[in-house]
């Protein structure tokens, strides 16, 4: 077989990705058919910036989906004749081509680039999705009640902040820190936010419904509790819930890391929130205060907090990013983005293809959030 | 459209004197990024030398976005597509960056409502003064800050040097937006816009305002444009008005002949929908304008009045576009109506039969010596010094079942504070509130249960904020049906909700609707509902009305007194506007810095004797009828700190009355509340001779 020139690798990669584009039309095509019923997401189709973005966001949200199609060769294998060989190189045995090139164990650089895009958006979101919800939850009673409290958890979150984060994480991978439990209980307590969140959602809105209230409630803590136990302690009894301790340990650091900022932001706007007439209905109503802030205050404030979300997910990629390059919280093996482009950095003179094809994937999903948060900032500020 | 110019050329052969200001046939429209959107269509209007335009529509009308275009400031979206714009017989359309630069602010200045968004908060007064004649008249430093304090002296200041040296915020809200004012005239403008100067403002310090306006205009010389939604204030500061709907001029003429003899149906019904004296809820009751306000993309064909105008006759009025006709024997007077010949103007308005309210019935809520005192400490760290804000400082009244009552005040007198005391989101400092036997001072609203809640409710005042904007309109008061404990299952719940809807008078449909999606009128409509929805015996409407436009406060003044007849609630009606608390209260209660200083009928309280305050009050308000004659009291100065207040009767440091009481007795000690005629009572100290001799502030003429 012979090696593939440029245009017939683009026309390969295109190929490859057909299950991605399939999705991406009709799901865009889906949209825009309903987006005057879609509301902010809807509107997201007015802003070219937005539009852009959210392309680009989607393509590797179904990347990531369909890595397993997309990929032509299982990211780990290696072929000793493939060695740092560049673009379209064809395989001796003549199974196929590495399109990207072959690293510097022989892997196909294009399935690991696939694979790992998987790692970084079960992460990345879920980390940011935790570390909203922590900062939700303390930073609203803080700007709506205020006072000690407030005094108290700002105080806090400033501590936290000004420690350095690379440090921080070094810390908490050491394995003398690791020996005295210190990341399982530090996710103990942050896993557990999230149940708390529901819990004071549902109660406080359905507190006059006694059935009701507990049904939903119920629901909560048994699934809750449940995925709290495997994921952060390790020791789901059904055995369903589990995490790798490495990346427990990187999951909890960047949780703890980004819950500070969320914290007061969301302070911030209850601050804000808490001055509008109808908390004061609310209030004359007679409602309690998880209420006003869950379910007054917090839907108002959404604009803010989703552009946040959508460039916190691109901050925690870069993070995660960083390190795997460092080798932090990651198996040895592993397809990640930022240990692949460690790993292709010693050769980058020889061979430059297996760091830069990594980094622009990872540089193309921060600009797509980026990129979407703008839009979706100009959007909400629209009418 | 040859009628117009016709008459336009009338005009000016009439008129041998250029005209400051002549607009023409002009049109603005606003592109957004899917459609062209006019917001003023073939507009005219002339300013002559010291003349004083009044600009007068509801908001959305196109009235600022006239005075925008006038200083060519209409931002990236709105462009003028067609007609002249021409000051001093130079067209403002045509004229390059560079020559608008040296006209703005030297030849034409405007003063816009916030006054501490016109000035920079970081810059002393004297400074930002000074920059005016220093930019467009070259003078030197210390000649332009010579020019600045003759000016702040001009404008009435009280000592112009302190005042030099102040910045902004140091100054009260009418000092301000004198500032505002003296820096406007600093370069002796040709041409004055005020886009609503005084709306920000209490009552007393806008009669002020208006005085020192008016009182400019006649010893500069300076032509006004002043765009207000407020009919009286320009009845008293204009000679001329035009009056806007819906991006045109519908009629224009000599305020006070326009307002003796209207020729248009809008400017009919706006007469009507607004309280004059001798406006009565049962006997005259106040006329809404039926439909809304056309949204700019939705304007009906012809006349666009068309849809809401009781004199509309199809066929005619919808044929073509109406352009302005000429009302023959009046001066310079035009209306854009086609049947203005045929209307009988002089016809009363249509008799509406509203039911007599009920008597009031046993008295529901009773406060007695009640008080509020806030701590706040001056230092960063809370080692400053103890400050407390007397908020209340003693108040007493009782209301009955059914009736309502107004509480009248100026911001900061204390009637906020009150209102939050009596829902409980306060607790009383001293005294006692007690609703039906049970006293409530202590009882913050947490601690009252729903049944207690749903008792005294309250309905907010700004309707673009009383509602939550990510929540439906249903899902909203089916909300305040659950906390109420009010129903029994959903469907019960869901039932009651549109029920409520009908009260309300709005379409069921709008359940589903976000609040966006809902007019001013409508969302106070939905406040209401939300208020009225557990049955309440007590409803605080916290000025329910003011912030909504003139034709719409009708309609829901009219629907909350309607609800409150039929379930014999009684009403707490805080406002500032007497125009309308004379209209629909049953009994009024004036406060001031804290204290009750008058309570009684509102005859009693509208006619003399008064207290000073109430008299002055009385005063300020500006009345839209060249037929009512009033007596001027301007007070001086501004409402004293409620941190430091005046020892002695709070009302001492401005009132005209305190020489006539003996020993200076104002200055040492609180008047008792004392009862004059049975159920009026005031604190003051002067004698009953005096009080005797008090003149009505308002007469009506005899025609």
């Amino acid at each position: 077989m012979d090696d593939l020139s440029w245009l017939q690798i683009l026309t390969a990669l295109a190929g490859r990705f057909a299950p991605v584009w399939i999705a991406l039309v009709l799901t865009l095509a889906v949209s825009v058919w309903f987006r005057r019923r879609l509301g902010l997401y809807g509107r997201l189709f007015d802003s070219p910036i937005g539009l852009v973005g959210l392309v680009m966001l989607l393509f590797w949200v179904f990347t990531a989906i369909f890595a397993d199609r997309v990929i032509l060769f299982d990211p780990l294998s290696q072929i000793a004749q493939m060695k740092n060989k560049m673009p379209g190189t064809a395989i001796p045995t003549g199974i196929g081509h590495y399109l990207l090139g072959g690293d510097n164990l022989g892997r196909d650089v294009f399935s690991r680039m696939v694979m790992g895009a998987r790692r970084v958006l079960i992460i990345a979101p879920a980390a940011t999705a935790f570390a909203f919800m922590v900062g939700i939850t303390l930073g609203l009673p803080a700007g709506y009640r205020g006072g000690r409290l407030d005094t108290v958890l700002s105080f806090i979150a400033n501590l936290v902040l000004a420690f350095p984060v690379i440090l921080l994480f070094y810390l908490l991978v050491t394995p003398e820190i690791r020996t005295t439990g210190l990341p399982i209980y530090l996710a103990g307590v942050l896993f557990l936010f999230p149940i708390v969140f529901l819990v004071l959602l549902w109660n406080s809105r359905f507190f006059m419904h006694r059935t009701r209230r507990a049904a939903y409630i119920g629901v909560t803590l048994v699934i809750g509790l449940w995925a709290w136990s495997g994921l952060a302690l390790n020791a789901d009894p059904l055995g369903v819930w589990s995490m790798d301790p490495n990346l427990l340990n990187v999951f909890v650091s960047v949780v703890f890391v980004n819950a500070p900022t969320v914290f007061r932001i969301t302070r911030g706007l209850a601050l804000d929130l808490a001055t509008r007439d109808y908390v004061a209905a609310a209030q004359t109503r007679g409602e309690g205060p998880w209420y006003i802030m869950l379910w007054e205050i917090l839907p108002n404030a959404r604009g803010p907090l989703i552009v946040d979300f959508c460039l916190r997910i691109g901050y925690t990629t870069i993070l995660l990013g960083t390190l795997g390059f460092f080798g932090l919280g990651v198996a040895p093996e592993s397809p990640d983005w930022g240990s692949t482009i460690n790993a292709g950095r010693k050769l980058l003179t020889i061979a430059p293809h297996p760091a830069l094809v990594p980094a622009i994937a990872l540089m193309s999903l921060v600009l797509a959030l980026n990129l979407l948060a703008d839009g979706l900032r100009e959007e909400s500020l629209r009418d | 459209m040859s009628d117009l110019l016709q008459t336009q050329s009338q005009t000016r052969s009439q008129e041998t004197v250029t005209p400051i200001l002549e607009i023409e046939n002009l049109s603005i429209s606003f592109f957004t990024r899917s459609r062209e959107i006019p917001a003023v269509m073939d507009f005219s209007c002339t300013v002559m030398p010291g003349e004083a335009m009044g600009l007068v529509g509801e908001s959305g009308c196109g009235k600022s976005t006239v005075a925008l275009a006038v200083m060519r400031d209409l931002g990236k979206n709105g462009r003028i597509v067609g007609g002249r714009i021409r000051f001093k017989g130079r067209d403002i359309t045509e004229m390059s960056e560079r020559e608008l630069r040296e006209l703005r602010g030297s030849e034409i200045a405007m003063i816009y409502q916030e006054p501490m968004a016109s000035l920079n908060p970081a810059m002393k007064i004297g400074a930002q003064l000074a920059e005016v004649p220093a930019l467009h008249g070259g003078l030197s430093k210390a000649d332009a800050l010579a020019r600045a304090r003759e000016m702040v002296a001009a404008v009435k200041l009280p000592d112009p040097d302190r005042i030099l040296d102040a910045y902004p915020h140091q100054l009260s809200g009418g000092q301000q937006q004198r500032i505002v004012i003296a820096m406007a005239l600093m370069a002796r403008p040709a041409l004055l816009i005020l886009d609503e100067p005084t709306t920000a403002l209490d009552v007393t310090v806008e009669a002020g305002i208006v005085d020192l306006v008016r009182e400019l205009a006649e010893t500069q010389g300076t032509s006004m444009l002043f765009i207000s939604h407020n009919l009286g204030l320009v009845m008293e500061t204009c000679n001329r008005l035009c009056v806007m709907y819906s991006g045109e001029a519908v009629e224009t003429g000599n305020v006070r002949r326009v307002f003796a003899g209207m020729r248009h149906p809008y400017t009919q019904a706006l007469f009507r929908s607004i309280p004059l004296p001798g406006a009565d809820k049962t006997a005259r009751p106040l006329i809404a304008i039926p439909g809304n306000f056309p949204l700019p993309h939705e304007r009906p064909p012809g006349c666009n009045f068309g849809p809401r105008c009781q004199y509309f006759q199809s066929g005619r009025c919808d044929a073509a576009e109406i352009p302005m006709h000429e009302v023959p024997g009046h001066d310079r007077h035009g209306t854009r109506c086609l049947r203005f010949e045929e209307i009988d103007w002089a016809a009363p308005p249509p008799a509406k039969e509203t039911p007599p309210s009920p008597p009031p019935g046993e008295v529901v809520i009773r406060a007695e010596n009640l008080k509020k005192y806030y701590e706040s400490r001056g230092g960063g760290f809370g080692y400053g010094q103890r400050r407390i804000v007397k908020a209340n400082e003693q108040i007493d009244f009782t209301a009955r079942e059914g009736e309502t009552l107004a509480i009248v005040g100026e911001s900061g007198c204390g009637k906020s504070t009150l209102a939050k005391v009596l829902m409980g989101l306060e607790t009383a400092s001293e005294g006692s509130v007690i609703l039906d036997n049970a006293a409530i001072e202590r009882a913050p609203v947490e601690a009252r249960g729903p049944g207690l809640v749903s008792k005294l409710q309250m309905v907010f005042q700004n309707p673009f904020d009383t509602l939550n904007p990510s929540m439906t309109v249903g899902a909203q008061i089916i909300r305040a049906l659950e906390i109420f404990g009010v129903g029994t299952s959903d469907a019960d719940r869901r039932e009651r909700m549109l029920r409520l809807l009908d009260l309300v008078k709005l379409p069921r449909a709008f359940a589903e609707r976000k609040p966006r999606q809902l007019s001013g009128g409508q969302k106070q409509r939905v406040g209401i509902a939300r208020a009225f929805a557990g049955n309440a015996r007590v409803v605080v409407a916290d000025e329910p009305v003011s912030a909504l436009d003139v034709s719409v406060q009708a309609a829901v003044t009219d629907l909350l007194m309607e609800i409150q007849r039929e379930n014999r609630t009684t009403l707490l009606f805080i406002s500032h506007d007497l125009s309308v608390v004379r209209y629909l209260s049953d009994r009024v209660l004036v406060m001031y810095l804290g204290h009750v200083v008058e309570i009684g009928t509102t005859d009693q309280v509208f006619q003399p004797p008064y207290h000073p305050y109430t008299e002055a009050l009385l005063s300020a308000v500006p009345i839209a009828d060249p037929k009512v004659e009033k007596t001027r009291i301007v007070l001086e100065g501004d409402i004293p700190s409620a941190v430091n207040p005046p020892p002695g009767c709070p009302f001492q440091t401005r009132c005209r009355w305190k020489a006539q009481v003996p020993g200076g007795l104002c200055e040492t000690e609180v008047p008792p509340l004392r009862e004059l005629a049975a159920g009026h009572r005031i604190k003051c100290h002067l004698p009953e001779s005096q009080l005797a001799t008090m003149q009505p502030v308002i007469r009506i003429a005899v025609e």
